[in-house]
C-alpha cells in the first residue's frame, strides 16, 4: 500500500460523519480555549481528553488535535479585537494585530491572520507527510541507546530555549523525571514512593498532574487579574483585505511557513519562540520596519502563520520518535497510550489508520476553522463577555469530572488539587512547567532505556556513543544550534516581548 | 465599534488580603521546599537497590534525580539570598484565589462519601456566591442546572459511572 493509497485511507475516516463531527467539535472547542484568556489548548485539551476514551483512536485524535490547532487561530482574535493573547503564541500578534483595529482595520487582520494561520497550517502538514513516514523507518533501527541520547538532547534543547532562568528549567526537568519514576520499576516491578498506597502503583496521573499545572494554576493566577476589557468588533462586510494588504502579508507568510515549521520540531516552548522569531524577521526584512508597531499587517500575518505552521512539524516527533516536543503533543501522547497506540517509529506500521487519518483531518480541519473563525468573529468575541468568574466553577468541574474518570480513584483528584497549588506558587515565582510535564511524560522511557542500553552493553557507557548515535546527536544538535543562533541573531524573544510591553 | 466587556472580578475586587512578600525571600522559601523534597525522594531512593554504575536498578534514577534536585534547589536559593539588593515583591493571598483553592480542597474529601453530584454542586454554589457574588437563590439554581447537564452528558451520553453517594 503507497503513501498515497494510506492518505486516501485516512481522508476515508477523516471525511466520516464522526470524522467530521469530532474535528468540529475539537476546532470550536479549540478556538473558544484559545479565545478565553487563561484557557489554552493544553488545558483545553485536557479536559476534553476523557471524552475521547469511548472513542476510535484515530477519532479521538483527530478532536485532540483540532483542539490544538483551532486554539492557535482563536488566539488571535482577541489579540487583534482586545489587545489580550487567548494564549502565548499570540501574544506577538498583540502589537501590530490592535493596533490595526484601532485604525477600524480589524477586519483585514483578522482575514488575514485567518488566511495565514491555513498556509501555515498546511505547510506544516505537508512537512508531517513527507518527512514523518521515512524517520519512523529510520528510528526503528536505532536501539535504546540513540533513544537516550535523543530524549536527553530534547530535554536539554527544552532548557536552552527557555525563557525564564536556565537553572529553574534544569531544576523543572529534574523534578519532573523524579515524578515520573514514582510507581512500580518498569524493569524489575519494586515499588518506588508508593509509601504502601496501592493507588500510588501505577504512578502519578499524567492528566491530574497536566490540569493542575496547566489549567488549575492558570485560573489561580488569572483571577489576580483585575483589567477591563475593551473590545473592537469589526463588521463582516469589514474583512476583506486591500491589494495592498496581500501584497504586503504575502511574502511574510511564505517565510513565517518556513520559520513555525522549523521550530516545530524545537522541544519546549516552540509555538511561542517562532512568532517571536518571524516577528523580527518580518521587521528587519521589511522596507518601512517604522511601522512595525504602528499596525503592519506584516507583523500580524508573519506570526499567526508560524504559530500554526509550528502544530504540524511538533507532531513529527511525537509521532515518529515517541517524544514529545511541547505540551500539548505530550496530552496527545498520553491519549494514545490510554487506547493502546504507541507513538513512535512502529505507530506508522502497527496503526497507519491513526497517523493518516491524523493527517487528513488536519487538512480538513484548516478549512473548518477558515470557515469558522471568521463569520463567527462575532461571537468568539462576544464569550469574552461571560464573566470569569462564572467559567472558573464551570472549567473546574468539568476538571474534576475528567480527572476521575481516567482512573476512576478520588486520589487523582488530590493530585491534581495539589499539583494546582504546587504549580500556583511554583508560576509566581518564576518556575516553568512544560519542562516539569515534558520531563515526566518522558522519565519512564528514558530510565527504562538508559537502564536497558547498559544490560546490552554489558555495563558499558561507551554505548552512547556509538556510530549510529553520533550522528543522530550531532546532526540533531547542528540543526538546532544554526536555530538558535538565527533566533539570537533576529533579535530572539527579548527585544520583541519589551515592544509588547511597550505597546 | 468597541464595547467595554467586564472582566471576572472588576477592578480592585479581592485585593483586600493581598499582601506583598519579598521576591528574593519567598523565592528563598520555595527553593528550600523544592531541595527537601529533593532530600526526600534521596532518602526514600537509597532505601531502594542501588545496583551499580555498570548495571543500574531501581534505585539508581531517583536517587540522582533527588540530589540533582536538592543541589540546584540550593543552587536557586543561594541566587536569591545573594540578590539581597533587589526589591521585587510578589503579591500572594488573594480572597478568590484562597476561596477557589480551599474550595478545591473540600472536592476530594467529600466526592465519594457525598456522591460527585452533591459535592459538585455545592462546589459551584459556594464559588458562585463567593466569586461571582450573585445570590443564594441564583447559585442554587445555576447549579442544580450545571449538575444535571454534567448528569446527562457524562452518565447518560458517555456511560461514564461517577459516585453517586449515599442517594
Amino acid at each position: 500500500m503507497t503513501g498515497f493509497d494510506q492518505l486516501l485511507g485516512g481522508f476515508a475516516v477523516a471525511l466520516s460523519w464522526k470524522g467530521l463531527l469530532y474535528c468540529f467539535i475539537g476546532c470550536f472547542w479549540g478556538t473558544i480555549v484559545g479565545v478565553l484568556p487563561g484557557l489554552g489548548p493544553l488545558a483545553g485539551m485536557t479536559l476534553l481528553l476523557p471524552l475521547t476514551f469511548g472513542l476510535d483512536p484515530a477519532i479521538g485524535i483527530i478532536m485532540l488535535t483540532g483542539i490544538f490547532y483551532g486554539a492557535m487561530y482563536g488566539g488571535s482574535t482577541t489579540s487583534i479585537l482586545v489587545r489580550i493573547p487567548g494564549e502565548a503564541a499570540s501574544v506577538v500578534t498583540c502589537i501590530d494585530g490592535y493596533e490595526m483595529a484601532r485604525q477600524g482595520r480589524a477586519g483585514p487582520a483578522l482575514m488575514i491572520s485567518a488566511v495565514g494561520s491555513f498556509i501555515g497550517g498546511t505547510v506544516s502538514i505537508v512537512g508531517l507527510m513527507l518527512i514523518a513516514p521515512p524517520l519512523a523507518k529510520v528510528m526503528i533501527a536505532i536501539g535504546p541507546s540513540v533513544e537516550v541520547v535523543l530524549m536527553l538532547l530534547a530535554l536539554s534543547v527544552i532548557s536552552v530555549v527557555s525563557a525564564g532562568s536556565r537553572v529553574k528549567t534544569v531544576l523543572m526537568v529534574a523534578l519532573g523525571l523524579l515524578l515520573g519514576s514514582i510507581g512500580l520499576d518498569n524493569l524489575t516491578g519494586v515499588a518506588r514512593f508508593t509509601f504502601g498506597y496501592t493507588s500510588m502503583a501505577g504512578g502519578l496521573s499524567f492528566t491530574s498532574l497536566a490540569i493542575g499545572l496547566f489549567g488549575i494554576s492558570e485560573i489561580l493566577i488569572n483571577l489576580e487579574k483585575t483589567d477591563t476589557i475593551k473590545a473592537i468588533t469589526p463588521k463582516l462586510k469589514d474583512l476583506v483585505p486591500r491589494r495592498k494588504d496581500l501584497r504586503d502579508s504575502a511574502p511574510a507568510i511564505g517565510r513565517a511557513s518556513i520559520i513555525g515549521f522549523i521550530f516545530g520540531i524545537i522541544p519546549g516552548v516552540s509555538h511561542v519562540v517562532s512568532t517571536f522569531v518571524s516577528y523580527a524577521v518580518e521587521k528587519r526584512f521589511s522596507a518601512h520596519p517604522e511601522e512595525f508597531g504602528h499596525g503592519a499587517i506584516a507583523g500580524v500575518a508573519g506570526p499567526e502563520t508560524a504559530n500554526n505552521a509550528v502544530t504540524g512539524t511538533a507532531m513529527i516527533p511525537l509521532l515518529a520518535l515517541g517524544i514529545p516536543s511541547i505540551p500539548a503533543t505530550a496530552i496527545l501522547l498520553s491519549a494514545l497510550t490510554i487506547h493502546g497506540v504507541q507513538p513512535g517509529p512502529l505507530l506508522l506500521t502497527d496503526h497507519p489508520e491513526v497517523f493518516w487519518s491524523l493527517v487528513a483531518s488536519m487538512y480538513i480541519g484548516n478549512v473548518i476553522l477558515l470557515i469558522l473563525n471568521l463569520p463567527l468573529v462575532g461571537l468568539f468575541v462576544n464569550l469574552l463577555r461571560i464573566p470569569y468568574a462564572w467559567l472558573v466553577p464551570i472549567i473546574l468541574i468539568i476538571s474534576v469530572i475528567g480527572v476521575y474518570s481516567v482512573n476512576f480513584s478520588a486520589a487523582d483528584i488530590w493530585f491534581m488539587v495539589i499539583s494546582g497549588g504546587a504549580g500556583y506558587f511554583l508560576r509566581k515565582f518564576g518556575y516553568e512547567m512544560a519542562p516539569l510535564l515534558l520531563a515526566f511524560v518522558l522519565g519512564d522511557r528514558l530510565e527504562a532505556s538508559f537502564r536497558l542500553a547498559l544490560t546490552m552493553s554489558g555495563g558499558s557507557y561507551a554505548t552512547f556513543a556509538d556510530h549510529a548515535s553520533i550522528i543522530v546527536l550531532t546532526s540533531t544538535l547542528g540543526l538546532l544550534l544554526v536555530v538558535q543562533a538565527l533566533a539570537w541573531a533576529f533579535g530572539y524573544r527579548k527585544s520583541v516581548a519589551d515592544e509588547v510591553e511597550g505597546a | 465599534m468597541s464595547s467595554d466587556l467586564d472582566n471576572p472580578s472588576g477592578p480592585g475586587a479581592g485585593t483586600l488580603l493581598l499582601r506583598p512578600i519579598s521576591a528574593r525571600r519567598g523565592g528563598m522559601y520555595v527553593a528550600g521546599v523544592l531541595a527537601a523534597t529533593g532530600l526526600l525522594f534521596a532518602w526514600q531512593a537509597s532505601l531502594i537497590d542501588f545496583g551499580d554504575f555498570a548495571l543500574p536498578g531501581p534505585g539508581f534514577f531517583p536517587l540522582v534525580l533527588g540530589v540533582l534536585v536538592f543541589v540546584l534547589s540550593v543552587v536557586i536559593g543561594v541566587e536569591d539570598w545573594l540578590g539581597m539588593g533587589s526589591q521585587e515583591t510578589i503579591e500572594l493571598g488573594h480572597r478568590d484565589v484562597l476561596i477557589v483553592f480551599a474550595a478545591l480542597l473540600a472536592v476530594p474529601l467529600l466526592f465519594e462519601p457525598l456522591g460527585a453530584y452533591v459535592t459538585l454542586g455545592l462546589f459551584g454554589a459556594v464559588l458562585l456566591v463567593l466569586i461571582a457574588r450573585v445570590s443564594l437563590v441564583v447559585a442554587g439554581l445555576s447549579a442544580i442546572i450545571a449538575m444535571a447537564v454534567c448528569w446527562y452528558f457524562f452518565q447518560v451520553a458517555l456511560g461514564l459511572q461517577l459516585p453517586i453517594g449515599p442517594f
